[in-house]
């Protein structure tokens, strides 16, 4: 039985321009879940919805089993993690923390010991009578988890949570975060635009585009697999391409790679398409390779600009088909400027994805 | 923001108090205002009232010259507060805001007592001329009060903060860095602050005009003082109207061409800063 | 960028702006009565003599209780709109602002004017009723923008954090947004209570026999007296302004508000 269900939900903040629409999706408990997409997509909706902040037009929200769709947000029983934090500015770590329990009558004693406990968790027992206008950025998004984890809610859930800090504390926090979520096996609902974010921490994925959802899964099946372009796009497969379709196959997709035929994995919005048709094939930099001059083989090529990455160099190549970003070890080959090259694809990892419902079969 | 929805009703509970007061403790008072600038007490609607201002000689004048001093109020403002607002930008927070509460002081002080000390330095046997007599530059007293130098100099003594306040928040938002770019590109001081701080504060002098302009063309007590039933402005006039003469047509003509003029100022100063964005 | 000739620039505009009041200082311990500069000898005299002109006293009164009275009322019912102007949002929040900030456009005299027609229209009022509705008025803009500036300073979100860990609308606002706009609600406060008690232009007509605000009882003696007793006057409501304003400027930083 799940433990956070979302039914049907649909919120409009406009008349019939629906954020979302029949919205629908079930956590399991103490599972840590990711609504992934960019800046408008329904993601920040949904959760606020389920927080009780916004009222849906229509849907059902049940927590824990109870239908909490009329109830207001206080009596959800759910712990929220702001992305600015929305920390008390006029109180004290300690009463920040403190707030929740003391809104559910916990006798004294009890909360002293629960908030000591839960600063202790976030490394924070030293900083107890300060004010938040005296923590670090890192600091304050520790309060917060502190005060959202200490009332033991059935819920968290974590809006942007890490979007105002910097990178190297995002991935500290990040781990952070997770350690916490699991100790607790609290169910968790996470809201980010990171996709590196929402990988690293998630036990399922949900990317999220106009409202609906694109995908869900476990982080590496839609990391490798992405099922549409718009995921293929947004989980960062670095080049693009379209390549005519020459025979489909259950498993294998024949396109025309410059010449010659090449064979992908591929998804399809609407079954096997005719030959001829668009595919858009998609695929990272690191699944191709290159080596100097021009080979039957592959693709011929010619660089035009390489940056060094430490590990890797990328180098930018211009072929007949397009021009495709490709990584290549910085231990290995160096090609310059100008360079003759061959690019070679590594096509078990590339992917074909047919969108176009005019190339149907 | 945050979005809520059905939130009308609190929404309605939140303002209504207040906007029920000002609708009919202010804005009926003005339309009342208005009516009566158009419909004098023995008759139907006619715009005599502002034909009769217009076309009076008096009045015009009046007019006029509230116009002219408040155009020279500003214009003193502007050159007085231009290089010192800079000068109070660029120091060191602390000393700042100390100086920025000696600008504030005045204007936390009611008129009367200010004006009332030009009346000293002023005056025939004030400060001024004390000293021209005893240099011997003049043999009689001087007349300054009830000129229009008495009037321009109180009413820029009064309205100066107005011009300070917005300038210097203008200009501390302008970056040392931009003033740097600008001199390392090989402009010189002037240049930089002809061409860079002079358009960046542009805001804050449009403002700042608006308030002195504004605030000169309808101040009453320094006029009254200062320039008294001699030298009329427009508020002096319309006090004269309503409470010497009882002629609550011609006054109330008089408030709307006041209101009107203040608001056209306003009008178009915003249209300005609009059109410059 | 900062030359020399602007340090100067500066000194001229702080002469400008605070000799007058040294020279109303000076005036009010000079002997002579008649005004004439320099003042000779020391005296006390005026100080007493305002002490004793129950005209100025009677009004001090008047003036003190309005300007609290006033800015009291302005803020119990403008703090309500601040927050539905920070917190909301809604299509006639444009008119709403407009509505409120109305009363700095329109000229204080001529509001004046106008409250007393329309007052007399109404009926019989009395001059306190009027001089109280008055005030009122014209400080509504204050408070609105005052309060309205100290809730944006306030992460809107700390409410809903405050519903969140189970608190009611009501109670998150008491326990939360409340303290936190202590700092806006002084500052409106002082503005507003300056802003009244030194008011005339608006007071001028809603006057009555018996009932004026300081100021204006200032103005009407300077009609009829030309002697230092003013400058007394002056030099007490300057020490006073100066107590209250580098008090609230101290605690608040009330420069960013006006």
């Amino acid at each position: 039985m799940p433990h956070l269900e979302i039914h049907d939900l649909t919120v409009s903040y406009e008349k019939d321009k629906p954020a979302l629409a029949r919205f629908s999706l079930q956590i399991e408990q103490g599972e840590l879940l990711s609504l992934l997409g960019p800046s408008g997509c329904g993601k920040t909706t949904t959760l606020r919805s389920v927080a009780g902040f916004i009222q849906a037009d229509a849907g059902k929200i049940v927590i824990n089993s109870r239908d909490c769709t009329n109830l207001p947000p206080n009596h959800r029983d759910i712990g929220l993690v702001f992305q600015s934090y929305a920390l008390f500015p006029h109180l004290t770590v300690f009463h920040n923390v403190a707030f929740g329990l003391r809104m559910r009558r916990i006798p004294k004693a009890e909360v002293q010991s629960r908030v000591s406990n839960a600063l202790k968790m976030v490394g924070l027992e030293a900083f107890a009578d300060r004010r938040p206008a005296q923590l670090s950025g890192g600091q304050q998004q520790r309060v917060a988890l502190a005060r959202a984890t200490v009332i033991e809610p059935q819920v968290l859930l974590l809006d942007e949570p890490l979007s105002n800090l910097d990178a190297r504390l995002r991935v500290d926090m990040r781990q952070e975060i997770r350690r916490l979520q699991q100790q607790l096996g609290i169910t968790t609902l996470y809201v980010t635009h990171d996709q590196v974010e929402a990988m690293s921490i998630s036990d399922r994925v949900v990317v999220m585009n106009q409202g609906e959802i694109e995908q869900i899964g476990a982080p590496e099946s839609i990391f490798a697999a992405p099922e549409t372009a718009f995921v293929a796009d947004f989980m960062g497969f670095d080049n693009h391409v379209r390549a005519a379709v020459v025979s489909a196959r259950a498993e294998k997709l024949t396109v025309n790679w410059g010449g010659a035929p090449i064979e992908l994995r591929w998804r399809s919005k609407f079954g096997s398409p005719k030959p001829g048709a668009n595919a858009d094939v998609f695929f990272r930099a690191d699944n191709a390779s290159l080596s100097a001059g021009a080979e039957a083989s592959g693709l011929a090529g010619r660089v035009i600009l390489h940056t060094f990455h430490g590990n890797e160099v990328r180098y930018l190549v211009e072929t007949e088909v397009g021009e495709f970003s490709v990584m290549q070890d910085s231990a290995g080959e160096r090609f310059e400027n100008g360079a003759a090259v061959t690019l070679r694809p590594q096509t078990q990892k590339w992917i074909a994805i047919i969108e176009d419902e005019g190339s149907k079969a | 923001m945050i979005r809520r929805p059905n939130q009308r009703r609190t929404l309605l509970l939140l303002v209504a108090p207040a906007f029920i007061f000002v609708f009919v403790f202010f804005v009926l008072p003005l339309i009342f205002l208005l009516s009566q600038s158009v419909l004098p007490e023995d008759g139907g609607f006619t715009l005599t009232g502002y034909v009769d201002f217009f076309q009076s000689r008096v009045s015009r004048i009046v007019y006029l010259r509230t116009l002219k001093l408040g155009l020279i109020v500003t214009g003193i403002s502007v050159v007085m507060s231009y290089p010192a607002a800079f000068v109070l930008a660029r120091m060191p927070a602390r000393r700042r805001s100390f100086l920025m509460s000696l600008v504030i002081l005045p204007l936390m002080t009611n008129a009367v007592a200010r004006t009332f000390a030009w009346l000293i330095i002023l005056g025939r046997r004030g400060m001024i001329n004390q000293t021209l007599l005893s240099l011997e530059l003049v043999e009689q007293p001087v007349r300054f009060i009830f000129t229009e130098t008495a009037i321009v100099l109180g009413l820029t003594q009064l309205f100066l903060p107005l011009m300070v306040l917005p300038l210097v928040s203008a200009m501390e938002n302008i970056p040392d860095d931009v003033l740097e770019a600008a001199r390392s590109l090989g402009a010189n001081r002037l240049t930089t602050f002809a061409r860079i701080v002079v358009p960046l504060s542009s805001d804050g002098l449009v403002l700042g005009a608006t308030l002195v302009f504004t605030g000169s063309v309808t101040a009453f007590v320094t006029p009254a003082i200062l320039g008294g039933s001699r030298l009329l402005l427009m508020s002096t006039l319309l006090r004269q109207k309503a409470v010497i003469l009882f002629d609550q047509h011609a006054a109330a003509v008089v408030a709307v061409v006041m209101i009107a003029t203040t608001l056209a100022v306003n009008l178009l100063l915003r249209v300005g800063r609009v059109r410059q964005a | 960028m900062v030359s020399r000739w602007m340090y100067a620039s500066l000194v001229v505009l702080y002469i400008f702006l605070l000799g007058p009041f040294i020279i109303i200082f000076m005036a009010s311990f000079g002997a002579n009565a008649t005004m004439a500069f320099p003042p000779q000898g020391f005296t006390l005299d005026w100080f007493a003599n305002v002490f004793e002109t129950s005209q100025f006293i009677d009004s001090f009164w008047i003036s003190l209780r309005l300007a609290l009275l006033s800015t009291i009322v302005s803020l119990i019912m403008g703090m309500p709109v601040a927050y539905a102007l920070t917190r909301f949002q809604f299509a006639a929040s444009g008119f709403v602002e407009t509505v409120f900030s109305a009363p700095i456009l329109v000229p204080g005299l001529v509001i004046g004017f106008a409250m007393l027609n329309f007052f007399v229209l109404l009926g019989d009022m009395h001059v306190m009723t009027g001089l109280f509705i008055g005030h009122t008025a014209i400080l509504f803009p204050y408070s609105v923008r005052v309060v309205s500036a100290s809730l944006r300073n306030l992460d809107p979100y700390v409410e809903d954090a405050a519903v969140s860990l189970g608190a009611n609308r009501l109670r998150g606002f008491l326990l939360v947004v409340l303290p936190n706009m202590r700092a806006g609600i002084a500052a409106a406060f002082v503005l507003g209570f300056i802003t009244s008690f030194n008011n005339v232009p608006v007071s001028l007509f809603l006057s009555g026999p018996g009932v004026t605000t300081l100021p204006v009882s200032m103005l009407s003696y300077l009609e009829y007296y030309f002697d230092p007793t003013i400058a007394a006057v002056s030099t007490l409501l300057v020490i006073f302004t100066v107590v209250l304003v580098q008090t609230a400027e101290r605690a608040l930083g009330l420069s960013q508000f006006v």
